[in-house]
């Protein structure tokens, strides 16, 4: 090693230690002066030490595990976005996100919308006790307020069947849908046989004819019944009693549901078509009980989000913030054709009716559209799409592009 | 002192170049070479089904569905004729051509895959009579292999017919491994590969329908789809995977390994919006059909 060499390296390890001991220091430094320094000027944040839980660095008196008494890039000093300061230490919150369904909140990495940084008088440092917190968010409508309730939705036991953070199951359940139920509930019972016609229900799933909250019927039943199910007459579909295999289906796939819904099977028999193999009108309908319109299995956008997965994913990105009303209530059906349509995008009509049916206005008083406008990049006739993108998008009134200069300029190139 | 600067010269060289080439690789392999749009002539396009180039004669065959018609163009692209089988044939969709000039174009409104001969403006449904049936038959998109076996994908039952060059009904395969079956494309070898839309799958067969091989899936990472809708294979076995929601390209080796992307959401020339299907000629012309453009793009 030259002379020369054996300098370079002291300076640099001479460095290296500076800047250790330098770093050390300064945490000191921010942990020995903190809490008091901060008390002077933050008088409400002792109040918070009187509660019954507090935070562990809080506790400690460490404010400068998560703020920097200087400057920073996040609101209230905090040293790094709020996720990624909480999952700092809050290790076993980072392998959550492998779970297939997130709560929106921890996905967006919102901690502080159910937890508190400081101190709380709930548990686990939540904005509020039970049911409460959840209802916050989650309207307390619908089955929450029907007239029977499920008895962890009267006690405010929303954690006693769903997740917090992440599932594998739909809707942050626990468990899968054939399994939840059971945990607590037993089936083999003589009064529970009996209420099921003696049909063998083990394993099929209860909240295909439950509501998991609330319910006006009796026994939490759905309010929406499918004729032969509240007729009994189970042997309209199934195979009934009697037989080897008394659930099986007495028609072949989605015959079943054609041999009394004709006309259906003709919906979806156009070239943009939802069929698939099976009983596929089960994949959206509940064949018993359902509390929404149609016997549907779920909210509209839910159930059609549950295949188009990159459909939800672009509807919840944070940039796409302007939406058709539809979009946002969740109405796919408003324009898209759930079972088979000969338009594009599954519409009704032609894109330009499709609009105008509602948009009134905009069929008389436009940019020129129809065939005989010619869109010179593609050179088919101009529609409501070609400058909208209705589900979502980043620019006003749901346009492609920037309405002020890109979006114009993409035709009309010589302004 | 040279040395420093060589070092950061190559620092910068490199921190240029590979980015630019991972991003450009799409690019420098494909390049786009012309659209056929509507015209005066053959007026507008309505909602495009599929193509097929016919080796032999040269000619590009289009389904213009929602206009009840099959379209024909010349090697440059220049517009032929017209065949609507008098009026008769209904939102034909997909379309195949055997090596005995028989054409097979599917009609799933009416659940037929009719056999057509353009030249006597004949059309006659295959007999689908011994084919086993859950549900009635939804004819999607079809393949011709190199025996003139004709495959069908049969949307509503998750499986390929296929039928025997007599046209005689010989098996199905069931395409358990995947969920949504959108499309099927045959190789020389005789290997059978099948693409589900719901799970993003691409299923490989042999001609016996045992599964050789699965790769693919939905997800927001590269190499991964939104909604795929249509795949090919190009001369030198790579598959080429149509996605309909990203409106790109997306191209895999034979072992199901991403390779690179080409094309993206746009309206100019070279840009698709949501294609829905593709289809690559034995020279290795890459057709697509860029459905809401109405248009066909064709890429080499």
């Amino acid at each position: 090693m030259t002379d020369r060499t054996y300098m370079c390296y002291s300076v640099f390890v001479v460095a290296f230690l500076l800047c250790v001991i330098g770093v050390c220091e300064t945490n000191a430094r921010d942990v020995d002066v903190s809490f008091k320094t901060c008390l002077e000027c933050h008088p409400d944040v002792q109040k918070e030490m009187a509660q019954e839980g507090t935070h562990e660095p809080f506790k400690k008196l460490e404010c400068a595990s998560c703020h920097n008494p200087h400057a920073t890039k996040y609101e209230d000093l905090v040293k790094e976005e709020t996720g990624k300061l909480c999952k700092g230490c809050h290790q076993s919150e980072k392998g959550l996100m492998a779970r297939k369904y997130s709560h929106g909140p921890f996905e967006k990495e919102e901690c502080l919308a159910c937890h508190r940084p400081h101190a709380s008088e709930n548990r686990m440092l939540l904005t509020a006790k039970g049911e409460q917190l959840c209802f916050d968010c989650h309207a307390k409508e619908g089955s929450f307020s029907k007239k029977n309730k499920h008895d962890p939705v009267k006690k405010g036991r929303c954690l006693s069947c769903h997740s917090p953070h992440t599932s594998d199951h739909e809707a942050l359940a626990k468990k899968g849908r054939d399994e939840l139920c059971v945990t607590c509930h037993s089936i083999k019972n003589k009064k529970t046989q009996k209420s099921h016609l003696d049909y063998p229900v083990e394993g099929t799933e209860c909240m295909s004819c439950h509501s998991p909250h609330g319910s006006d019927r009796n026994a939490l039943v759905k309010e929406t019944l499918h004729k032969p199910f509240a007729q009994k007459k189970c042997m309209t579909c199934h195979n009934g009693l009697g037989a080897q295999d008394p659930l099986g289906l007495k028609g072949k796939g989605a015959g079943t549901c054609f041999a009394c819904h004709a006309s259906t099977e003709e919906d979806f028999r156009k070239i943009n078509s939802h069929i698939v193999e099976g009983v596929f009108c089960v994949n959206c309908h509940s064949p018993h009980a359902s509390d929404e319109s149609h016997l549907k299995r779920g909210k509209e956008r839910k159930t059609c989000c549950r295949c188009h997965e990159d459909t939800k994913g672009r509807l919840k990105e944070k940039k796409n913030q302007h939406k058709h009303p539809l979009v946002k209530e969740g109405k796919c059906s408003s324009c898209h054709r759930p079972h088979g349509s000969n338009f594009r995008f599954f519409f009704g009509a032609d894109e330009i009716a499709t609009c105008t049916k509602c948009h009134e206005r905009h069929a008389k008083f436009t940019h020129p559209i129809g065939e005989e406008a010619v869109d010179p990049r593609s050179k088919r006739g101009i529609s409501c799409i070609t400058c909208h993108n209705l589900m979502a998008s980043q620019y006003d009134f749901s346009l492609r592009l920037d309405r002020k200069k890109a979006l114009c300029l993409q035709c009309h190139k010589g302004y | 002192m040279f040395r420093k600067i060589d070092f950061f010269i190559l620092f910068l060289l490199l921190s240029l170049i590979l980015p630019g080439n991972a991003l450009c690789a799409g690019k420098a392999r494909v390049k786009h070479l012309t659209s056929i749009t509507g015209n005066k002539e053959i007026g507008c396009f309505g909602m495009l089904g599929g193509v097929f180039f016919d080796e032999g004669k040269e000619r590009l065959y289009v389904t213009d569905s929602t206009n009840n018609r099959i379209l024909a163009f010349d090697a440059d692209f220049k517009y032929v004729s017209e065949f609507t089988g008098g009026g008769a044939l209904a939102f034909p969709t997909s379309i195949v051509k055997d090596s005995k000039g028989r054409f097979f174009v599917a009609e799933p409104t009416k659940g037929h895959v009719l056999m057509v001969d353009m030249a006597r403006k004949s059309m006659e449904p295959i007999d689908f009579s011994a084919v086993p049936q859950a549900n009635p038959i939804y004819p999607g998109n079809m393949a011709v292999d190199s025996a003139d076996r004709l495959y069908v994908v049969d949307k509503a039952n998750q499986r390929i017919l296929v039928f025997g060059p007599d046209l005689q009904f010989e098996r199905e395969i069931l395409v358990k491994d995947g969920q949504g079956l959108m499309d099927v494309k045959v190789d020389a070898a005789g290997r059978i590969y099948a693409l589900s839309a719901v799970d993003g799958s691409v299923c490989v067969y042999d001609h016996q329908g045992n599964l050789l091989a699965k790769f693919g899936k939905r997800g927001a990472d590269q190499g991964e789809f939104d909604f795929p809708s249509s795949l090919a294979l190009d001369p030198k076995g790579l598959i080429y995977v149509v996605d309909q929601h990203k409106s790109q390209i997306l191209v895999f080796n034979k072992e199901g390994q991403f390779l690179f992307a080409f094309s993206r959401l746009g309206w100019r020339e070279g840009r698709l919006h949501l294609p829905s299907f593709i289809y690559i000629s034995k020279s290795g012309q890459i057709f697509i059909v860029d459905r809401e453009n109405a248009r066909i793009s064709v890429f080499e």
